[in-house]
């Protein structure tokens, strides 16, 4: 059975993409969710097998949702997407529980890479 | 622009510049002094950068000019790089080619390398900031309980510093962190090189410990020891070289292009060369053998060193774009700076071409589509004034015509003025006092003479100018011609005529005496036999009547300083360059034959009617006659 996917970006681009290249690769993109809430929310109600998230989001920033959602789960597999020049960021996030991060703009290969490293 | 098409190449030479960069960044890690290391480094950063511009990478260009920056200043202040400057360039480096990477994968978006120029702009202004410290120093662990583990990331893992903290995070899975060095403070924030140290309280063995740090990823080597002591910073030091080595060409994906020193695809073709030779003296052997299967297995041979020939050649076959596609650029700029409105067009982009001939005209094209914006196509008042459109139209086109490359470069200007031209070349003694009027072969002459085109107030030439006999002479060492039409104000037209490929051509070969010249066909029409009713004399000169026209005869006797023979019953070559056509009188013919062009040093002032010389079949050279110059 393919692994579930919860793709968490507040950007409609973003998401696609990184949709594409899961779908791709065989995932099962189970749902999608614009803000960090909504990520927390959809994890509840999917308990998928990884969320990619991103870091900045509306409502609820990615790094918040992480914090909660390995409250949730403290077993969750989150890859978080960042971008260049966000260490800190990343740093904080892997402290609240994420597994990974890949860097954007996003090569498939990389991205691939951290997903198999995330599952193990 | 159309990126994405280009895109694929500006990868493909960008990797390249970047392996060059590491190479030499490596040397300067042992001497920062080294100044040819530097120089190199400099060049490959600014190729990189001038091809980042013209994709519109911006992050790319503006990493590159920042190294460049720091490179420049090394370079003129004589004492070299800093000793912490190297590690820090591999760091820029590392930075550059992932937003090459990215800006490829992405068309240029969200690639931030400001963080990067920071650390590079802090040194270059002579700063040195604590970042730009190698902190391998302090990989040094206070002694103390558990295991001592070493972990070097890979060089271009992004974010290392977040990178590091998944590895600490994988360590705390498996027992207690008790010490991490660099302290976990610098690491995140990444001021460390890519190593970093700790110490475990852990049940787990050795190889559980290795297996549960890789999953963080990109880790390149996990070192544990049971002894407390301090990490070996040398070794890291040491072992990056050959980081960089696996790392640089592991990690290279598959491409489509192999791209090769064009000396080896030379070389190759100089052996290619040879074998035709060989070939030939092989074809000549075997015939008073008449051993059918001797001759047969020379026919076979010669087969596939055609074929191999035909190989060899079209790996060396580059379409025009490559160099074409830069040029809507310069006629842009060239136009704005002017003043003028032109529509370029080119047509023909596909049309390939001999990647060493292609490389040899770029430059001649720039400096003839420059003239034509400059001295061609009038500004938009003068036009309208004219009754023509205010938009001057610049054609460069490319078209294959038989055995050659047509580049042609037309505009639709005020053509050049022919009698300022004929007053200036009577002034230089140029032609006979009391010539009226000018031909077009004429004029090329005058305006590819060098003396002319570098006089003064150059641009006070109406029509071209500058740097045609560049041009020209050139296109002729390439084994090419130049043709000129000019039509007062309706605009000039200059055609390159350039050979396919270099080195390997059919020519016609011809006795005179016992000396065998070579013509390449090319410029080979047809061949007669002189009739007496097809020789005439007009005003004291022989011609040649050919159905209903009469061309000019040249002796090829004379052009060798043989002494001339009565011309009847000779053989007769009836050469074609552009629109123009003669005969040439020679002894004898001795067929066809493919020959390979050697050039000959020092011999175009002495005899300039020949381009250069082959070795024939059997062995004897013969010189190759370049017939442009017979006119």
């Amino acid at each position: 059975m393919s692994h579930t996917v919860l793709i968490c970006d507040d950007a409609i681009f973003m998401r696609t993409m990184l949709g594409d290249i899961l779908q791709q690769a065989g995932f099962d993109v189970v749902g999608e969710a614009e803000t960090g809430s909504q990520a927390v929310e959809k994890y509840r109600e999917l308990r998928p097998d990884l969320v990619t998230m991103d870091i900045v989001m509306p409502d609820m920033g990615g790094i918040d949702a992480v914090r909660e959602i390995t409250k949730l789960d403290p077993l969750a597999k989150v890859l978080m997407c960042s971008a260049m020049g966000q260490q800190a960021l990343v740093v904080e996030a892997i402290q609240a529980g994420a597994k990974d991060f890949v860097v954007k703009p996003f090569q498939p290969s990389r991205v691939l890479e951290a997903v198999q490293r995330v599952l193990g | 622009m159309d990126t994405a098409r280009y895109a694929e190449l500006f990868l493909m030479e960008s990797r390249d510049n970047i392996v060059a960069v590491n190479e030499a960044l490596l040397r300067l890690e042992r001497d920062p002094r080294d100044r040819e290391a530097i120089d190199a480094v400099f060049r490959a950063v600014h190729t990189v950068k001038g091809m980042a511009g013209v994709m519109g990478y911006a992050a790319v260009a503006d990493l590159a000019h920042d190294m460049e920056a720091l490179l420049a200043k090394a370079r003129s202040n004589g004492r070299g790089l800093r000793t912490s400057d190297p590690a820090l360039l591999i760091d820029a480096t590392d930075a550059l080619e992932l937003a090459i990477e990215a800006s490829v994968a992405t068309g240029g978006a969200s690639v931030d390398v400001t963080a990067m120029c920071a650390r590079l702009r802090g040194t270059s202004g002579g700063e040195e900031t604590p970042g730009d410290q190698p902190a391998l120093d302090s990989v040094d662990l206070p002694p103390g309980e558990g295991m001592a583990i070493v972990v070097r990331l890979v060089r271009d893992a992004p974010l290392p510093g977040a990178r590091a903290a998944l590895v600490i995070q994988r360590a705390r899975a498996l027992g207690e962190v008790t010490a991490v060095s660099p302290d976990e403070e610098h690491l995140h924030d990444g001021r460390f090189a890519g190593t970093f140290a700790m110490r475990i309280r852990t049940e787990s063995g050795s190889e559980e410990i290795t297996a549960a740090l890789r999953t963080a990823g990109y880790v390149e080597e996990v070192r544990v020891q049971r002894e407390a002591h301090a990490a070996d910073p040398g070794a890291a030091a040491r072992d990056r070289a050959d980081v960089a080595w696996q790392t640089g060409t592991l990690k290279a994906p598959l491409q489509r292009f192999v791209r090769i020193d064009l000396r080896r695809l030379d070389s190759l073709m100089n052996l290619m060369g040879e074998l035709v030779i060989a070939r030939g003296r092989l074809e000549q052997a075997v015939v008073p053998q008449s051993d059918p299967v001797l001759t047969e297995a020379a026919g076979a041979v010669g087969r596939l060193i055609v074929d191999m020939q035909a190989g060899i050649l079209s790996s060396r076959m580059v379409p025009v774009w490559q160099v074409f596609d830069r040029f809507p650029r310069v006629v842009r700029d060239a136009a704005r700076s002017l003043g003028k409105e032109i529509d370029f067009v080119v047509e023909g982009r596909q049309i390939e071409l001999d990647r060493g001939l292609l490389e040899q005209i770029g430059d001649p094209l720039v400096h003839l589509l420059r003239n034509a914006v400059d001295h061609g196509i009038e500004t938009p008042d003068q036009r309208e004034r004219a009754g023509k459109s205010r938009a001057g139209r610049l054609t460069l086109t490319a078209a294959r015509e038989r055995a050659a490359v047509v580049i042609r470069v037309t505009d639709d200007g005020k053509g050049i003025d022919r009698q300022r031209m004929l007053d200036r070349a009577l002034v230089e003694g140029f032609f006979e006092p009391g010539k009226d009027g000018l031909s077009d072969e004429e004029l090329l002459r005058i305006i590819a003479r060098p003396g002319f085109t570098t006089a003064e107030s150059v641009t006070e030439l109406s029509g071209r100018g500058v740097g045609v006999d560049a041009v020209v002479s050139r296109v002729r060492a390439m084994g090419g011609s130049v043709d000129l039409r000019s039509t007062p104000g309706e605009g000039t037209s200059l055609t390159l005529r350039l050979p396919v490929t270099l080195a390997i051509i059919q020519a016609l070969l011809a006795r005179v005496e016992d000396e065998t010249y070579a013509l390449p066909l090319t410029h080979v029409k047809e061949t007669l036999r002189l009739t007496p009713e097809a020789l005439r004399q007009v005003r004291g000169s022989d011609v040649l009547v050919l159905r209903d026209e009469v061309l000019p005869l040249l002796s090829l006797r004379r052009i060798v300083d043989l002494p001339v023979r009565d011309a009847e019953g000779s053989q007769v070559v009836v050469l074609e360059v552009a629109d123009r056509r003669a005969g040439l009188v020679v002894d004898q013919l001795r067929g066809q034959q493919e020959i390979v062009v050697k050039t000959i040093d020092g011999a175009r002032g002495a005899a300039s009617c020949f381009s250069g010389a082959t070795i024939l079949g059997d062995g004897i050279p013969a010189l190759i006659l370049e017939a442009t110059s017979l006119f």
